[in-house]
């Protein structure tokens, strides 16, 4: 694997994801503005201490439905796009591998969407920790499910939709279905959410580690079949 | 530099390329003509190393193609410029080098040495900074060419290089191309222009999924049709007629005041024949040499050839 491949191409993607104006508003406006309403919600509401926590929990969890979702978009864009405009051609003339380009375009569309929302979940547990101190009498966050929340599981949520989006892509010929598909990905995520909603699931250590476990036999699964769908023999005989 | 031997390429039932042996030499420029469909760009692919082969053997530069251990020194010593430019609209002309100059492991000083050097030469240098989006078919094909160059590749494959290019862009195109064959790059070079694949190429092979002749553009011209010979005379006379014909020309055609005649060798042949015509009293204005151009040859070869493997 040559890193320096890796890297470039994950540069080049990002480059070309922020000339797009939409992404970019997406990216930095909406996990704060995530963050600030749901710290509003906490702000404006009467919740007492025993029942702070688990909206805590639950508020910190939904920023999870947008962490597939959003990197699922740009992986779709990134590929399809590449798709259009027939630059996969050249890319795949040059030394580079099958492997070493896809890692680089995962990469592309995991890191800035996660760290994205690593922003948007960090500004909701600084304001929520100074609008609950007192109420709680105690900081609540950083805390260990938060932290299997941000670290487990969006990174895990994340990397199946770039995966996901790969196999939709290797199918598809438009960015529009492409992005339709890939937004399947936010499914899972929003049915677990409910579930925590309704008080089925809890957001504790044990359910999340759960979770992530599952979550990675799940990623692993789907990047055997990502990189298995994104061969250079396929994409040039196949994916026109 | 590069070698086939029965290369081959089915798809399903469908064979793309037949059993295709051919030698290109360091340094040559190779025309692989064709129509659509025939088989070009599947032979590119094939010994750029981006597809594998069904069977048969080749090697590019000392590597052998589909062997895993030579596939990335392969792919870094040629220069691909396909058929669709595919280039990121939303990258500058200099943004784009540098992306591929990286992928080619070319030094960053190198790199910004010769993508400066190749925008210049490509009349591209003024617009470095602006996106590709904003660039006309011709700059977008310009582009092309230095890519498949960042890295000074010594194999070329140049997949319909001027195809959709106005005259003026066509042109460029092609005295950049006689540029690179003087600095003996071994270029393959596939397209539909014939009169471009006369004026680059040193040989040229016409491939209809199998390869149906090979050689140097005039010895195809001169294999596949006749030469002949057009007289124009101040006045055509039976008589003048009947001793081009007792000369050995039965299928001389008259055409007003011009008789013309197929011949084998025109530098062997028209002194008897003009000599015939003055000795029956003819008056000769002009004799005009009807070379058989590539063209011609092309359709007649590829009309006499039915691939075995046609479905």
């Amino acid at each position: 694997m040559n890193w320096q491949n890796v890297a470039t191409i994950a540069r080049k993607d990002i480059t070309i994801m922020l000339t797009r104006r939409a992404l970019r508003i997406a990216l930095i406006l909406f996990p704060l503005a995530l963050a600030i309403g749901f710290a509003q919600i906490i702000r404006f509401s009467d919740y007492s201490a025993a029942v702070l926590p688990q909206t805590l929990n639950a508020f910190l969890f939904f920023f999870i439905n947008y962490t597939g979702a959003l990197p699922a978009n740009i992986a779709s864009y990134s590929m399809v796009g590449e798709k259009i405009e027939r630059s996969l051609e050249p890319l795949l003339a040059t030394p580079a591998t099958d492997g070493e380009i896809l890692l680089g375009k995962g990469i592309a569309a995991l890191v800035p969407p996660l760290v994205a929302i690593w922003t948007g979940m960090a500004t909701l547990m600084a304001y929520c920790d100074f609008l609950t101190r007192g109420t709680l009498g105690a900081l609540y966050f950083p805390n260990w499910t938060a932290a299997l929340i941000m670290f487990g599981v969006a990174p895990l949520v994340a990397v199946m939709g770039v995966t996901f989006a790969v196999l939709c892509s290797a199918r598809v010929s438009e960015v529009r279905t492409a992005q339709q598909l890939g937004a399947l990905v936010a499914i899972p995520s929003v049915a677990i959410y409910i579930v925590t909603l309704n008080g089925t699931l809890q957001l504790d250590p044990a359910s999340l580690g759960l979770m992530c476990a599952v979550l990675l036999v799940v990623d692993l699964a789907l990047a055997f079949a990502a990189r298995a769908a994104f061969g250079r023999e396929t994409i040039l005989t196949r994916w026109a | 530099m590069i070698e086939t031997t029965n290369l081959t390429r089915t798809f399903g039932h469908l064979t793309a390329v037949d059993e295709l042996t051919l030698t290109i030499a360091e340094g040559e420029v190779f025309g692989l003509l064709g129509p659509n469909g025939a088989g070009k760009t599947t032979t590119i692919r094939m010994l750029a190393g981006m597809i594998g082969k069904t069977s048969g053997e080749a090697r590019v530069a000392d590597c052998r193609v589909g062997d895993p251990a030579d596939a990335r020194r392969l792919r870094s010593l040629i220069g691909l410029m396909p058929e669709e430019a595919g280039l990121y609209p939303d990258l500058s002309a200099a943004r784009t080098l540098d992306f591929y100059g990286r992928l080619y492991q070319v030094p960053r000083d190198e790199r910004a040495e010769r993508a400066e050097r190749l925008l210049t030469m490509l009349d591209l240098w003024d617009r470095r900074d602006a996106r590709v989006r904003t660039f006309s078919k011709g700059m977008k094909q310009r582009l092309t060419i230095a890519r498949a160059l960042i890295h000074n590749p010594p194999v070329l494959f140049l997949d319909e290089p001027t195809a959709n290019l106005d005259p003026e862009g066509a042109r460029m195109v092609r005295d950049f191309l006689l540029q690179l064959k003087q600095e003996k790059r071994t270029i393959l070079l596939n397209t539909h222009q014939l009169a471009e694949a006369e004026r680059v190429c040193d040989r040229v092979g016409i491939l209809h999924r199998r390869l149906v002749a090979v050689g140097t553009p005039d010895a195809l011209r001169r294999s596949a049709s006749e030469h002949a010979t057009a007289i124009q005379l101040t006045m055509v006379t039976d008589a003048i007629v009947a001793a081009v014909r007792q000369a050995g020309y039965p299928d001389a055609v008259v055409d007003g005041n011009t008789i013309t005649a197929g011949v084998d060798k025109p530098e062997r042949d028209n002194p008897g024949l003009v000599q015939a015509i003055v000795a029956a009293g003819g008056d000769v204005q002009y004799v005009t040499g009807i070379v058989p151009t590539l063209e011609e040859a092309y359709l007649k070869l590829l009309g006499s050839d039915e691939p075995a493997s046609e479905r």
